[in-house]
């Protein structure tokens, strides 16, 4: 179990030597405690602590990784069961099957769609994260030519197959690569964990119809013969049958350090569903419940867009405040001559501001600066609200092509800035207008009157 | 050989409180259908841990004036219907509703200021249009929703409606409006779990039942803040369970209203290739939010378009199946 | 009213109980199942029934010392008070004959506030052990005149002289010293007395410093100087370095405030280097007048003044010092030293001797100022076992948790409400500041206390928390802060700014102009800061693994004026819910800590270990620190059940709150 910044403290030298870089051993204990930071860094703590500390900070999930240097997708790893007591850390791969019978052409098209894919949103460049070659023509050798072309693509790969001989073919083929064995069940662990280990790579475990205590058995018995990079199915498909393994999976791993299920797992949503829509709602599910690979059956961008966007929403990181992105809001149906108030992107912030002009009954334009997530004061203090920040604002959402006037509200705790941002905006007329979001309404309506 | 499982069953005291809306002519209403939700005993759909004896529903938007601001995906969808909000709640009951969520849009003092006759006259086509319970919307302004949430209150008194939104800036005349008319509330707040109970101590503080109150935790879409909502539901439902009182309300969240203001759902110009088809991407978008939603504890969901509904209601179906069966 | 009379024999079908009333030794026969109070006033006699009687201030407290009762509500009494006989008046039914002592209205006060309220408990000054050589010290010694077989200089006779009798080696003299030496000695007849400033804490060994020499045995004291920059107001103690005895003392309001009121507008002015130096010039001129008041009224001259120990937020010292601040306030938040140099008085133009040191002790970061590291000195807290909390209810919000193995603080930005600043009829702690209020809860009709008992005019911080719990308690507004009791008494109307209660009208004011009111909007700060404090102390509290409830002492530093109301504080959720006599309200700890630091060689060393020890957490956009302040926003919390005694009280309150709504 993880060990509070505290009880780590107790067991560091105390000298706040300032040498790990930070300024008190108890600051260190904490970052410590929050995995933020290595206990290598502390250059005094003893052998014995060492000890105490690594076993007290091994992950409940181990982590897994597909592929190598620059292609490598890093899965597990997680120390939580909802997000909010911390964060989701690893993104789980999204990963389109194939099957190596597809003619050359549709093989080729298809592996470019999800090789090519790649749509940026909020900054970040979102693609998919791999292909899964699936052994339905039963020859080795079309298995290994198919997973020859994959492997030129820079994904992280999967190898399916049940026949350890098919498997041996196509690992050859993407050598290098660490594709990850799928799957070893009861009847053929043995030459799929061999293969494992001769060639360096993870292996999926799988188990039968959501039984867990046999994947469990199942998975010891794989780590027991020296394969510890392991994935799991728990074999279980659909919406209720998944979530429960999932679930339950997760719970064991985290809450009971229950090491047989301490690994990432991997899902087929495709298997699970009628038709590629109810594939697409039920992969929604993977990401929100504890899945670290998804392999998807039908590509289509529609989906995977809606999808990429889920994972880059669960997986950010909680902690952080909640925050409205910067941009010029309408409330109510503001006209060009109708009031602009501007004020922070916290979203307590935004929601008290919006609602009290929502309620005045009076439009007004609402611009949002972005002040990282601090409330008006907060963020004036931190120098994160301030006339260049606001009038960087003005400019960015375009506010002179939508409005017919040239003057501003800002909150009035922040009415000190006005005459720099009369600089910053010139020609511009600042209002001050209240501190409180209450007084709103009451200001609107002087402010009709003139 | 067999590894023995640790028991991961969670032992809840707590348990969600069973809200029902609408009014047979047994309880003094009219409604031909009724629905009730809540009663769970466990984390959404973890059949292996508690009960869930009623499964979450679909409840679908209903104007009672023309929107001039909605997707044309949306106006095509629905067509003529739209002008009438007693054609447009029978034509979502035909196709699947289980609640129809009336909003009286049209008092806004934007968008037509009518007042408390016309948000009569309204209630009162609707109720006769569908036997499906209502939830009623004023348009979110104190003075307009004191007006016609009154009104309509007590046009539909004995129906057992949700009045919404019931809001920090408002609840003492919405609340006092259900207590007058028997009626249920919809306590919104912004995405937050402490606002989220405040609200409901303020209204336990004017003493209406706690069964009269369903929580709206405030949506954001998928792309806009999904993950926020996403927890502050994880942790009201988790309060719920450990034993609050003041958070064991039946959740609902209007999917279809979020999803839609969605850029992604809204419109096709001038947006990436790789955003794929656009009523495929839009009904998806719309689906995708109500799944999350339903995954962290949502029991009604407010949707918008006809496609989304039977999909929603697939998952639904899906989740509500027992484990193991 | 005597038994003879008749007049309370009726003889109905309850049976006539005989209640003895001491001191004044009347006798009235009051009905079983009858109110104390009842009696009291049946006999012409009075208690004070601020709260109407509803068993909330305790202020109508007897002693039974005969016979039985049945206390409906005990809510303000301790198990030993209740073992002891006492009981509420208002609350208290008889059960058969009694004795009563009803109390003199100043015993009854004096007893309550020994019960409720964490009084500012410790002495102002902290004597430490002098055993320790002083900072500056006098010796007294007489030197062999010089003849022509010794011709040895002057400075080098005295000092061979200061080794020889004092072991005082390698003694330097300022050229002031210099300058008077060769008069002096001669005027002394070989006789002189020195001031001798014995290192400082960057050099605690020396090299030791000749401030003055004074002919024969000069009967004059060594002084020292501690000052406390706060952000409002500047206090300042002039003590013997020697005894560590307490000369006198001073305070005023921080010249500064006329260029912003917080420290970050003051940053913000002080972007051009003519205001930075516009606001040292300011602070000094505040310390001087001061510094002056003290000495004309001690008949003293500055140069008598031979060191001076300053404590203040960053900030402060910053101004103070005449160094840039900027970088204190936007990311990543760093001052310009942790430590600070002794500089000579002279380059700041201090009111004392020039050549003495100016000592500014340590912060700990560009919110945690040395201000805390005075105030954590002060406390003593890092000597003791127990888990302690250090809070410091000024405008900026700082707290200190741990004990004598770790120490870890924050701040939080609380703003000035409890400084009585902000608000639309606040007041500093002075005279005529509402410190209590009581509100009846049918009538609405309020009870007040003012400091001083003079004419009321505004409402200071421990006011404001005490009128914040009765609006809260009687229903005036809601859990939210939002005024509720529209209707209920002319009291609560519609003002210019919204929403507001009437504390006092105009014509019973101090002023006579303005009623003294608190809005909506005052609430709203009010609960800011409040919440803003809690949720420092809980986020604290979380940081290091621990329950707020698992803290053993609460200590309070802070402006509030004579005390803070710990039942209100509580009921308001300021502070957490523990039994009162876990607080101790310490009044200024700052200029106390620095006083010390001042005054004693191992106080000085202390600060800037503790400096060194505490472990700064950063709070601003800190999610955790955003949810636990939006769930402390919401009176007394939104997790109602950290507070039983509040919810308590509230059940209590209550059935008569909604018979009223209704």
């Amino acid at each position: 179990m993880a060990l509070s910044g505290l009880a780590i403290y107790k067991m560091l030298p105390q000298t706040n030597c300032k040498e790990c870089g930070f300024p008190t051993c108890l600051a260190f204990s904490m970052k410590l405690a929050a995995r933020q930071v290595e206990l290598s860094a502390c250059p005094h703590v003893s052998e014995e602590t060492k000890t105490q500390l690594d076993s007290a900070s091994a992950p409940p999930i181990r982590l897994i990784s597909l592929g190598k240097d620059g292609h490598k997708l890093e899965v597990g790893n997680e120390t939580v069961i909802f997000r909010h007591e911390k964060t989701f850390y690893h993104q789980p791969g999204l990963i389109y099957r194939l099957a190596d019978s597809l003619d050359d052409q549709e093989f080729t098209h298809r592996l470019d769609q999800v090789a090519d894919y790649g749509v940026e949103r909020v900054g970040m460049d979102l693609r998919p994260d791999g292909v899964a070659v699936q052994d339905s023509s039963g020859s080795a050798d079309t298995f290994a030519a198919r997973v020859g072309q994959v492997a030129g693509k820079g994904l992280a790969i999967i190898l399916m197959s049940s026949d350890p001989a098919t498997m041996e073919a196509g690992l050859k083929a993407a050598q290098g690569k660490e594709p990850l064995i799928y799957a070893a069940d009861s009847g053929n662990w043995q030459p799929m964990a061999d293969l494992a280990k001769k060639y360096g790579a993870p292996l999926a475990v799988l188990g039968a119809g959501g039984d867990l205590e046999a994947l469990a058995a199942l998975a010891e018995q794989v780590a027991g013969y020296g394969v510890e990079n392991l994935v799991l199915d728990p074999g279980a498909r659909g919406w209720s049958d998944s979530l429960g393994a999932l679930t339950r999976m997760r719970r064991a791993a985290i809450k009971k350090n229950f090491r047989p299920l301490g690994y990432p797992v991997i899902t087929f949503p495709g298997e699970g569903s009628e038709d590629p829509r109810e594939e697409a709602m039920l992969a929604s599910q993977f990401i929100d419940r504890y899945a670290s690979l998804i392999v998807m059956d039908d590509f289509e961008p529609a989906a995977l867009y809606s999808l990429l966007t889920l994972r880059q929403n669960i997986y950010t990181d909680p902690q952080k405040p909640i925050q409205v992105t910067p941009g010029l809001y309408e409330i109510g149906d503001p006209k060009g001559d109708s009031p602009l108030l501007v004020t922070t992107n916290f979203s307590l912030t935004y929601f008290s501001v919006a609602g009290e002009v929502e309620g005045s009954g009076r439009p007004a334009w609402l611009l949002v600066a972005d002040s990282e997530g601090m409330s008006v004061l907060t963020a004036w203090a931190a120098g994160k609200f301030d006339a260049e920040r606001i009038a960087k604002a003005v400019k960015a959402a375009e506010v002179p092509d939508k409005i017919s006037h040239k003057s501003i509200v800002i909150p009035g705790f922040v009415a000190s800035i006005s005459g720099d941002l009369e600089e910053e905006l010139a020609g511009w007329q600042i209002l001050v207008g209240p501190r409180e979001a209450i007084g709103i309404p009451s200001y609107l309506r002087q402010l009709a009157k003139g | 050989m067999s590894v023995a499982m640790p028991n991961v069953n969670e032992t809840w005291t707590g348990k969600i409180l069973e809200v029902t809306l609408g009014a047979g002519p047994d309880k003094g209403g009219t409604r031909g259908k009724t629905v009730t939700v809540g009663g769970e005993t466990t984390l959404p759909f973890l059949h292996f841990e508690g009960e869930i004896p009623n499964k979450p529903v679909v409840a679908v938007e209903v104007r009672d004036r023309a929107p001039d601001d909605w997707s044309e995906l949306l106006v095509k969808a629905w067509g003529d219907s739209l002008k009438d909000p007693a054609a447009w709640a029978a034509k979502a009951e035909g196709l699947g509703a289980e609640i129809i969520a009336l909003s009286l849009d049209s008092a806004h003092p934007e968008r037509g200021n009518t007042g408390a006759k016309e948000a009569r006259e309204t209630v009162r086509q609707v109720l006769k249009a569908t036997s499906l319970p209502l939830i009623i919307y004023g348009p979110g302004q104190p003075d307009k929703d004191n007006e016609v949430l009154v009104a309509a209150a007590e046009e539909a008194a004995g129906e057992r409606v949700a009045l919404g939104n019931c809001e920090e800036k408002n609840y003492r005349t919405v609340v006092a409006a259900a207590l007058a008319n028997n009626q249920v509330v919809i306590a919104k707040t912004p995405i937050d779990v402490n606002l989220a109970k405040q609200l409901n101590v303020l209204i336990g503080d004017m003493r209406l039942d706690r069964d009269r109150i369903l929580i709206d935790p405030t949506t954001g879409a998928l792309g806009y803040g999904l993950e926020y909502t996403y927890s502050v539901m994880e942790r009201v439902r988790l309060a719920a369970l450990t034993g609050d009182s003041a958070l064991q309300q039946p959740l609902i969240v209007t999917a279809g209203y979020e999803a839609w203001r969605a850029k992604e759902a809204r419109t096709n110009d001038g947006v990436p290739t790789q955003w794929g088809d656009w009523a495929k991407r839009a009904v998806l978008w719309e689906a995708n939010t109500a799944v999350t939603l339903l995954e962290t504890g949502a029991d009604i969901l407010v949707l918008r378009h006809p496609e989304t509904i039977p999909l929603v209601k697939r998952a639904i179906a899906g989740l509500m199946t027992r484990a193991g069966a | 009213m005597s038994p003879g009379d008749g007049t309370s024999m009726d003889d109905g079908n309850g049976r006539q109980c005989l209640v003895r009333l001491e001191p004044s030794e009347q006798t009235v026969y009051i009905a079983f199942g009858g109110l104390l109070e009842e009696a009291i006033t049946q006999a012409g006699l009075s208690v004070p029934l601020p709260c109407g009687g509803q068993g909330r201030c305790g202020r109508c407290v007897v002693q039974v010392r005969e016979g039985t009762v049945r206390r409906r509500s005990a809510l303000r009494l301790s198990e030993d008070d209740i073992e002891q006989g006492y009981a509420l008046a208002c609350q208290t039914l008889i059960e058969g004959d009694l004795t009563v002592w009803v109390p003199p209205h100043e015993e009854l006060v004096q007893r309550l506030e020994a019960g409720d309220r964490a009084e500012k408990a410790a002495p102002e000054v902290m004597l430490c052990d002098h055993a320790a050589k002083p900072w500056v010290a006098r010796y007294q010694t007489t030197v062999e005149p010089p003849s022509m077989g010794d011709n040895t200089p002057d400075l080098e006779r005295l000092q061979r002289e200061l080794a020889r009798q004092h072991g005082l080696r390698d003694v330097r003299p300022t050229l002031a010293a210099l300058a008077k030496l060769p008069t002096v000695l001669r005027e002394g007849e070989w006789t002189v007395t020195v001031e001798i400033e014995q290192g400082d804490w960057a050099a605690p060994d020396g090299p030791y410093r000749l401030l003055d020499v004074l002919p024969g045995s000069a009967e004059t004291r060594v002084l020292g100087l501690a000052i406390d920059i706060g952000t409002t107001s500047v206090a300042t103690y002039l003590g013997d370095l020697e005894t560590g005895e307490l000369v006198d003392h001073a305070s005023a309001f921080n010249s500064q405030i006329a260029r912003g009121e917080d420290v970050i507008s003051r940053i913000i002015y002080a972007r051009q280097p003519e205001h930075r130096q516009e606001l040292q010039e300011r602070v000094i001129t505040t310390i001087n007048a001061l510094v002056d008041e003290m000495l004309a009224r001690q008949n003293l001259m500055p140069e008598r003044i031979a060191l001076a120990t300053v404590a203040g937020n960053t900030t402060m010292i910053h101004l103070f010092l005449g160094l840039e601040p900027q970088y204190i306030r936007t990311e990543p938040y760093i001052p310009a030293a942790g430590k600070f140099p002794p500089v000579p008085a002279v380059s700041l133009g201090l009111h004392m001797r020039p050549e003495a040191l100016v000592d500014c002790l340590p912060v700990v970061g560009a919110y945690v100022g040395g201000d805390i590291t005075a105030g954590l000195l002060r406390t003593g807290m890092h000597e003791q076992e127990a888990v302690t909390l250090f809070i410091d209810v000024g405008t900026n919000g700082e707290m200190v948790l741990g004990n004598s193995d770790w120490l870890i603080t924050c701040a939080c930005s609380a703003g000035p409400a409890f400084e009585g600043a902000g608000a639309t009829s606040g007041t500093p702690a002075v005279t005529g500041a509402i410190e209590q209020v009581w509100i009846d809860p049918r009538s609405l009709e309020p009870t007040w206390a003012t400091l001083g008992d003079a004419p009321p005019i505004g409402i200071c911080g421990s006011g404001m928390i005490s009128l914040l719990g009765e609006m809260m308690i009687t229903g005036v507004i809601d859990k939210g802060g939002r005024i509720a009791g529209h209707g209920r008494s002319p009291r609560v109307r519609r003002g210019e700014e919204g929403p507001e209660y009437v504390i006092v009208w105009a014509a019973e004011t101090g002023a006579g102009d303005k009623d003294i009111v608190l809005t909506e909007t005052d609430i709203q700060n009010l609960l800011r800061a409040k919440a803003a404090i809690y949720a420092g102390a809980t986020v604290l509290c979380e940081s290091v693994g621990l329950a707020i409830t698992d803290v053993e002492r609460v200590l309070i530093g802070g402006g509030f004026g004579r005390h803070i109301d710990v039942e209100k504080a509580i009921q308001i959720g300021l502070l957490p819910d523990m039994p009162w006599e876990q607080f101790t309200y310490l009044g200024n700890t700052s200029i106390q800590g620095a006083y010390l630091a001042l005054t004693c060689r191992e106080g000085r060393a202390q600060a800037d270990e503790l400096a060194n020890k505490m472990t700064y957490l950063e709070l601003s956009a800190d999610g955790r620190f955003m949810d636990a302040f939006t769930s402390a926003l919401f009176i007394p919390h939104t997790d109602e059940s950290r507070f039983p005694s509040v919810q308590r009280a509230l059940a209590e309150a209550r059935p008569e709150r909604v018979s009223h709504h209704d």
